[in-house]
């Protein structure tokens, strides 16, 4: 039944993107949104049986890839994924319809789109080498080609090109990871490769999980690899931005954890604590990046490397303690990582959909343009502020439970002996907190600037509610927020099995059962249903007090006046002369000057008959990624400088090209002489 | 650890319920039975064009030796956290649309209080090319202090007699 409904699940996916390829401009969006809706269902609920029951479904066909044949099998990690990636399709699928209605949607893009959610559940249900490596490309190139839908742009030409290096210089270290373990292991099915992995020799083993961290965490967008992320998540099409950090990123994090924990049976403690130590650089880089953006999907894209962090120091935590032994302690920062995992693909889907209503509404996402959206947007408004309370960890939404969870993990962590974890584990604790304080800084702005105060252009004075599909599909993504807020206890179980599956063999429960989340052994419980209750009753009882307060003023013959906004008594008032996001974020900016390296200029010209009367003053911020600027840049001098002195070896002549020929020619009868 | 004895905390409970050590200060001549704002009042001073001979004496009224603060008279730096506006000087110009702006943020109930003779619409400026005219411009002051200067004295009594202490 699993299997069937997974295969199902599959064919849909291919048959939207084949409806979208062939229908007429008119069709082709909503039986695409239809088609994809029904691939994510089926797959969600094959993915749903799968972790309920705690099995694992395989099914094999020799004719699809030659040689090696396709092997797809779901077992209870790949099913977390599976049905995340359904959840956020699904959200991504109903806004593409309304997206692509208002002059969005290319046949490209509209065909594209099903394909790539497609191979978003086939990845982590690929369980052969083969298959694996091809839902991998499919992924890769069907994001790329959506990300270049928008070709027109030079950012996203850009973009696009960063992306295509880094996403195959990853595929290929990848691929060479899986080689090198399958060569040793006998094997080119993950069943077999478990079965012997043991028998891998410890030099093979520590190189392949280098390669495949190096390949996997360029995708989960680990620092230092990361810089395609800020580029390409930005510029992609908003839906495609929704899957890309709502469920792409997830797959390198599963990728990691299937290689070391799966595959590697574990490997060696330095692995992990390299993880968890990637992790902590990636939070803290991604926070400081997202607290200083004024671009919204920018700020949006830099939070999505922040949480990938948070999520490979619990990935790293839970291994570094699989490795010494502490199975229970490893099960509960598993089961951390894993549900921040599943969270941020919530509330991330739903901040990308809404920042795409914006852009699309206002015209522009620069957050010193907007404002004012409260009023205009009162849905999607609304949909942001459930995503941005849930990512700043706020009680009753889902990233108040992760973060609760992953410090559980880190500070229980202590108790496992070793420097080594415990120093990991510290850094993890601070790392946790500082993005904390960086989150909230980020989203305040994103909130306070783009939705609350005056428009600060036309654009985003004009700006209107969304189509009924953007908004739907945004709030799709809103509901997962709130539910795994509010009752994480009725997930936790199906994440433990996750973990146990990831982890090897089947761990004690380290939590227990329950609507609220308690820790086994422990009197440590929350209880957030109840917490979100008071704070329900609170906000209640505030409205009540302040209705009572009004209505008694208003008996006593005081009635509310509204008055302008008070700008220190000056003439002229405009809305230019609001708080911006870059003026709230030069404080910290400030701050962390030696991490950001912004480029600052200030021109001010004066009056020819006086020096104390300024005629125009210019002022210009730009915030570059210092990795790309430090790493990449010479990187890529070095090659172009390469390439022009290749250029002078290939230089058009035929004859040149026959001599070459002939060549080596020569010199290969001279050696094989 | 320490222990307290409820004998240890009885004359700290007194004082609670205790009348100040202190003498109550005489109530100048010509103050109101009840005052508008009891015991507290929040000022946003605008200096609409003055000379600053009128800055110096509220310095001074503030000052540590007349410390108008002591009667529940306080300067604040917003007309939103204010119950009035202290206006000093003639209303110039450039003052005009900024005073009316400042006494419009201040909620209601508020007063206007005219510090000087410039402000009651008086004083050697008054008829100047620069000056469109004085603090009655924004309505009928309901505290005048007249003087050019005012003294630090007459500012105090005058500020006692909206906070009532």
């Amino acid at each position: 039944m699993s299997a069937a409904l997974l295969l199902g699940g599959l064919g849909l996916g291919a048959s939207g993107s084949l409806a979208g390829a062939v229908l007429p401009a008119r069709s082709r969006g909503p039986a695409a949104a239809v088609l994809t809706a029904g691939a994510c269902m089926a797959a969600f609920a094959a993915a749903v049986r799968v972790l309920a029951s705690g099995g694992t479904v395989t099914v094999r066909s020799a004719q699809i890839l030659p040689l090696t044949g396709v092997t797809l099998s779901l077992d209870p990690l790949g099913a977390v994924f599976v049905i995340t990636a359904a959840v956020v399709g699904a959200a991504a699928g109903c806004y593409a319809a309304g997206y692509a209605a208002r002059g969005g949607g290319s046949r490209t893009a509209t065909a594209l789109l099903p394909l790539f959610i497609t191979s978003l559940l086939l990845v982590p249900t690929a369980a052969s080498i083969a298959t694996f490596m091809a839902a991998w490309e499919l992924m890769a190139l069907t994001s790329l080609l959506l990300l270049l839908t928008g070709h027109r742009r030079r950012e996203a030409r850009d973009a696009a090109q960063w992306y295509a290096v880094m996403t195959h210089a990853g595929a290929a270290a990848i691929l060479l990871a899986f080689v090198l373990i399958g060569a040793h292991a006998g094997g080119e099915s993950f069943a077999a490769i478990e079965a012997h992995a043991a028998g891998v020799p410890p030099a093979v083993r520590s190189l392949a999980f280098v390669l495949a961290l190096a390949g996997f965490g360029s995708k989960a967008g680990m620092v230092p690899l990361h810089v395609w992320l800020p580029r390409a998540h930005p510029e992609a099409p908003s839906p495609v931005s929704a899957l890309m950090s709502g469920a792409m990123v997830n797959l390198g994090v599963y990728g990691i954890v299937r290689t070391g924990d799966g595959l590697l049976r574990g490997g060696e403690l330095w692995w992990w604590l390299a993880v968890a130590g990637l992790g902590v650089a990636s939070a803290l880089f991604g926070g400081i990046h997202a607290a200083a953006s004024a671009d919204l999907k920018r700020l949006l894209a830099y939070s999505t490397v922040d949480n990938m962090g948070l999520v490979l120091i619990g990935a790293g935590a839970a291994g570094a303690l699989a490795v010494t032994g502490h199975r229970e302690l490893a099960a509960l920062a598993m089961i951390a990582a894993l549900f921040q995992l599943v969270s941020h693909s919530a509330f991330k889907g739903c901040l990308f959909l809404a920042a795409g209503s914006v852009q699309r509404a206002a015209g522009t996402r620069d957050l010193d343009s907007l404002g004012g959206l409260l009023r205009r947007l009162p849905v999607t408004a609304t949909l942001f502020g459930i995503g941005a309370l849930s990512i700043c960890a706020l009680p009753p939404f889902s990233g108040f439970a992760g973060e609760w969870l992953l410090l559980q993990g880190f500070l229980r962590g202590f108790s496992a002996h070793g420097a080594a974890t415990a120093t990991a584990l510290l850094a993890g604790v601070a790392a946790l907190a500082l993005t904390g304080g960086l989150t909230v800084a980020a989203f305040v702005k994103a909130f306070g600037i783009g939705f609350l105060g005056q428009p600060r252009t036309p654009g985003a004075a004009a700006a209107g509610e969304t189509g009924p599909a953007m908004v739907a599909g945004t709030a799709l993504l809103a509901v997962p927020c709130l539910v795994l807020g509010v009752i994480p206890g009725a997930v936790v179980p199906l994440l433990a099995r996750a973990a146990g599956t990831a982890l090897g063999g089947t761990p004690p429960e380290p939590l227990r059962a329950g609507a609220g989340l308690a820790i086994t052994g422990s009197a440590d419980v929350i209880q957030p249903a109840l917490l979100a209750a008071v704070l329900l009753g609170g906000l209640v009882l505030a409205w009540g007090l302040v209705r009572l307060r009004a209505g008694t003023a208003a008996r006593r013959g005081y009635r509310a006046r509204r008055a302008d906004a008070w700008g220190c008594g000056r003439e002229l008032q405009t809305a230019r002369m609001q708080y911006t996001a870059t003026s709230f974020a030069e404080p910290l900016q400030r701050v962390f000057d030696d991490v950001l390296r912004p480029d600052r200029d200030l021109d001010v010209s004066h009056l020819a008959e006086s020096r104390y009367f300024e005629q125009a003053i210019t002022y210009r911020s730009r915030i570059d990624d210092a990795v790309e600027r430090g790493w990449y840049r010479p990187l890529t001098v070095l090659i172009q400088r390469w390439g022009e002195v290749a250029r002078r070896a290939q230089n058009g002549s035929m004859h040149r090209y026959l001599g070459y020929g002939f060549a080596a020619l020569i010199v290969l009868l001279v050696v094989l002489a | 650890m320490i222990t307290f004895s409820i004998v240890q905390l009885l004359p700290l409970l007194r004082s609670l319920a205790a009348r100040p050590v202190t003498e109550r200060l005489p109530r100048p001549a010509g103050m109101p039975g009840k005052a508008r704002f009891r015991g507290s009042v929040q000022l946003r001073h605008v200096d609409a064009g003055s000379c600053n001979g009128c800055e110096l004496e509220i310095a001074s009224a503030f000052g540590p030796v007349y410390d108008a603060e002591r009667f529940g008279a306080r300067l604040v730096a917003s007309p939103r956290h204010a119950d009035g506006v202290l206006v000093t000087g003639v209303v110039t110009r450039n003052m005009a649309v900024p005073l009316e702006k400042t006494l419009d943020a201040v909620p209601e109930p508020r007063v206007v209080v005219a510090c000087g003779d410039c402000a009651l619409g008086g004083g050697p400026f008054i008829g100047g090319y620069g000056v469109a005219g004085s603090a009655s411009m924004i309505g009928e002051p309901d505290v005048a202090i007249p003087g050019c200067p005012p003294g630090p004295v007459a500012i105090t009594q005058a500020l006692r007699t909206l906070t009532g202490r």
